[in-house]
Order: structure tokens, then sequence, then C-alpha cells
């Protein structure tokens, strides 16, 4: 996959949609860092690593070109989907987190992107990120959080 | 309606078993597949149906152990889809299936859910009220559920459901959103509809929420993270952050969510690092947010 795409480029490229009124024809800068994408973060694994880390029982996929669904909002549409050119790039799951807010570690040797109909696409430069999700303080009592779906 | 009258306590098999052996043998005769057909047709209104209105629907029903065996009416996606191969002569099917054909379609046009069973048939009204809007994204007229003041689903006995652009909300959502009630809801989601119900700055204001601490969003420029005491009465123990979408709505605004967060909390920053299990200095460096 070329490394500078456009999201029009992209959502041909993998057959997933955005919504018609995101600005198809910007290019989607591609980010080495820390990145948030809605409720998800993209954070580079050096900075979790005493956290988060693969165990015996994670599981690995190669992230196809048509993507691979990391989450769904509340009200049932909207996925936060990752593709990557196939065998280049891989997704663990079942990962140990201490935080458990991790789905998953990503180890990419090419650009990976996070596409969402509503947040459109977001490049992710190669290298090791846990990706994650977004919690809030419960109500239910104590300090028990819940998990963000937005 | 006694559902533990004798005569329908058989399960309708023998029917379930006649349709789905129909479509079997209607899906043999068609040899030629376009994309477009399955992607107009039958996705596009399975989308409508199954996950707008039956959803929708089955929130108004006590949960039913195994499911409901079928929706009827929302089930016009199977219908269209043979139709549309006979009409156009890209199949010919049996008579008796295309009997079978007749049946539905007639019942979809015509009858809320139905059970069919040996000695009885249950047919249901149809909604009264039935909104939608276009679903955003939708290249095939896919619709989901919407109506901004009142009920997007309601029967004639006043059964009804509250939707706001596809999320099913409760129904003091949208008829009396409080502040009180507000602090009580666990849904995200359900709390921003109605919070935006009532507009945030009114919200905040109503609510007697006091700033505690402001800064510049990383990676999102032009906002702000800002953090609130939420008002001693709610107990709850907890600040509110509020944040600024990365995206922009289809109207040009930015949405604006409010998250609780540990009260121990007193940075804006480290509020926000601490809903993604980060520390505050580090979510200072978030290069980008969509």
């Amino acid at each position: 996959m070329n490394s500078t795409m456009t999201l029009s480029a992209l959502t041909t490229l993998t057959g997933l949609d955005v919504f018609d009124y995101l600005d198809q024809e910007v290019s989607v800068p591609v980010i080495d860092g820390m990145q948030a994408q809605g409720d998800l973060i993209v954070v580079p694994h050096i900075l979790l690593a005493d956290s988060v880390r693969t165990v015996s029982w994670s599981r690995y996929v190669h992230v196809p070109l048509s993507g691979i669904e990391l989450l769904r909002s509340a009200a049932g549409g909207n996925p936060h989907s990752l593709v990557a050119d196939e065998g280049l790039c891989t997704w663990s799951t079942g990962v140990q987190d201490t935080r458990r807010l991790a789905l998953g570690i990503l180890d990419t040797e090419v650009t990976a992107y996070l596409i969402h109909p509503e947040h459109g696409a977001t490049g992710i430069a190669p290298g090791r990120y846990v990706i994650g999700r977004q919690r809030e303080r419960g109500f239910g009592g104590f300090e028990s959080p819940q998990l963000v779906a937005d | 309606m006694p559902l533990g009258c004798d005569r329908i306590h058989s399960p309708p098999v023998r029917i379930a078993g006649d349709i789905v052996n129909s479509r079997t043998r209607m899906d043999q005769r068609i040899h030629r597949r376009p994309a477009i057909v399955k992607a107009t047709l039958w996705d596009s209104l399975r989308t409508s149906l199954f996950d707008g209105v039956a959803a929708s629907i089955r929130t108004l029903l006590p949960p039913v152990s195994g499911g409901l065996p079928w929706y009827g009416q929302q089930e016009a996606h199977r219908v269209a889809f043979y139709e549309f191969y006979r009409s156009t002569g890209l199949a010919t099917f049996r008579s008796n299936d295309e009997n079978m054909l007749d049946i539905l379609a007639a019942l979809v046009g015509s009858t809320g859910w139905w059970w069919t069973f040996d000695e009885v048939c249950v047919m249901s009204e149809r909604p009264v009220i039935l909104d939608t809007e276009p679903t955003p994204g939708g290249t095939h007229n896919e619709r989901r559920l919407h109506s901004a003041d009142a009920p997007a689903l309601q029967f004639a006995d006043g059964a009804a459901v509250y939707v706001q652009h596809g999320a099913i909300v409760p129904e003091w959502v949208v008829l009396d959103p409080t502040v009180e009630r507000i602090a009580q809801e666990r849904n995200v989601e359900v709390r921003r509809t109605a919070i935006e119900r009532i507009g945030w700055d009114a919200y905040i204001d109503m609510a007697g929420l006091k700033m505690v601490d402001r800064s510049d969003d990383p990676g999102n420029p032009g906002c702000e993270l800002q953090l609130f005491d939420a008002p001693q009465q709610w107990r709850n123990n907890s600040r509110i952050l509020l944040t600024v979408n990365g995206s922009l709505e289809r109207d040009g605004h930015r949405r604006r969510y409010g998250l609780h967060v540990p009260r121990w909390i007193s940075s804006s920053l480290d509020a926000a690092g601490w809903t993604y299990g980060i520390r505050g200095h580090d979510y200072a460096r978030l290069a980008r947010r969509t």
C-alpha cells in the first residue's frame, strides 16, 4: 500500500465506507506517535510496556486489506476497522492488560490505517502499538469503571 | 393473549420448513447473482428493517427464550429479492414456490409480525407511527428510525419506542430530560442525547457545575478540555470531563461529550489521560484526534 493515501483511495482499496460529508481527497496523515479516533486510542507500546503484553494464550491474525473490525459503536453501526497490506501487519488479541482497556497489540511493518465511517481514516506508521478503549467512572458504586461506547 | 393454550403448543416447525425449502429451491434456480441486486434489495432492506425497525420492536417485548422464529413484515427483503428475479424473468420458479412467494408478499404487505401454528395463526397489527431518516453513509437508500420530539415507532395501543438518529433511548430523554436523570443514566450515548436536547451550556448551568480546570485539547486544534465538579447532591464522587469530538458532524458542528472521571483527578489533562488509561503528561503528547 502506498504510504500517501487519500481517503477516497483508501475506501476504494478496502471496500470500507465513510460518511459522504468527509473530505475524500485530503491526504490521510500517518502518525508514529499517539493518536485517538473517537473512543479508541493508539499508544506506542513502549509507553504501556509495563501494563500490556502478549501472553501464551494471546492469538494473532494477519490484518487483511479488507479490514478487521475492532469495535462497534453503541448504536449498532459505525465500526472502527483496522486495515493494512496483508502479511506485513499482525493484530494480537487476548493480551494481558492490568488496566483492562487494551483491545489488542498491533505489530506492523507497513503503514496501517484505522477507518471509521464518522471519523474517516488515520495512518499508523510501522511499529508496535497498543490499541485500547476509553473508560469513564461508573455509577454502580465504589470505583467500578465502565467502558465508553460512543 | 393466552399463549399457554393447547392449540399453539406445537411449534411452527412445518410451515417454517416449507418456507425454508421453498427458498432453497428458488436459490437453486437463480444462476446469475449480480452483487448489485443483493446490495440494493436484500442488504439495504435488511439493514433498514432488521437493524432498525425489528430491533426497536423487540425492546417492547419481554425476553423470549430461544428468540422469535421470524419477523413477518420485517422480512420484506427476502420477498423483494425473489420477487425481483421472478418479475424480471432472470429466474423461473416452480409454481408451488411462486404460490409461496405470493403468500409471503401478501403477508408482508398486510400484517405485522405473525406466528402460525397447526390450527391457530397469531397476527399482530402494524405500527401506526414509523418515522425514519436516511442512514448516513447509506448508499442504497438505507433508513434508520428517528423522530426528534416524538416516538419514532408507536402501536395503536400506545406502546412506543423513542429513537434518535437510530439510537434507542428511554422516553424521558425526549419528553423530559432532567439533570437528575442524566446523572443516573449509565449509557453515555443516551446521556449525550439527553444533554444535547437541553444543550451543553444550559445543562452545565442548570446542574450548577463549577469548572475545576481547563487546557488545550492535544491533537485537536482549537478545542479545549474542561473539567467540572459534579454537584454535591449527586453523591457519585465524580467529576465531569467535557471533551470535543475530533471530527465534524454532517452539519459542521463538533459533538461534545461529558465523561465521568474520579473526583481525585484535578487536571483536565490527567482526566483525559485517565479515560484512556495513560498519564496526563503522556496524553499531552497526543499527536492527532479524529
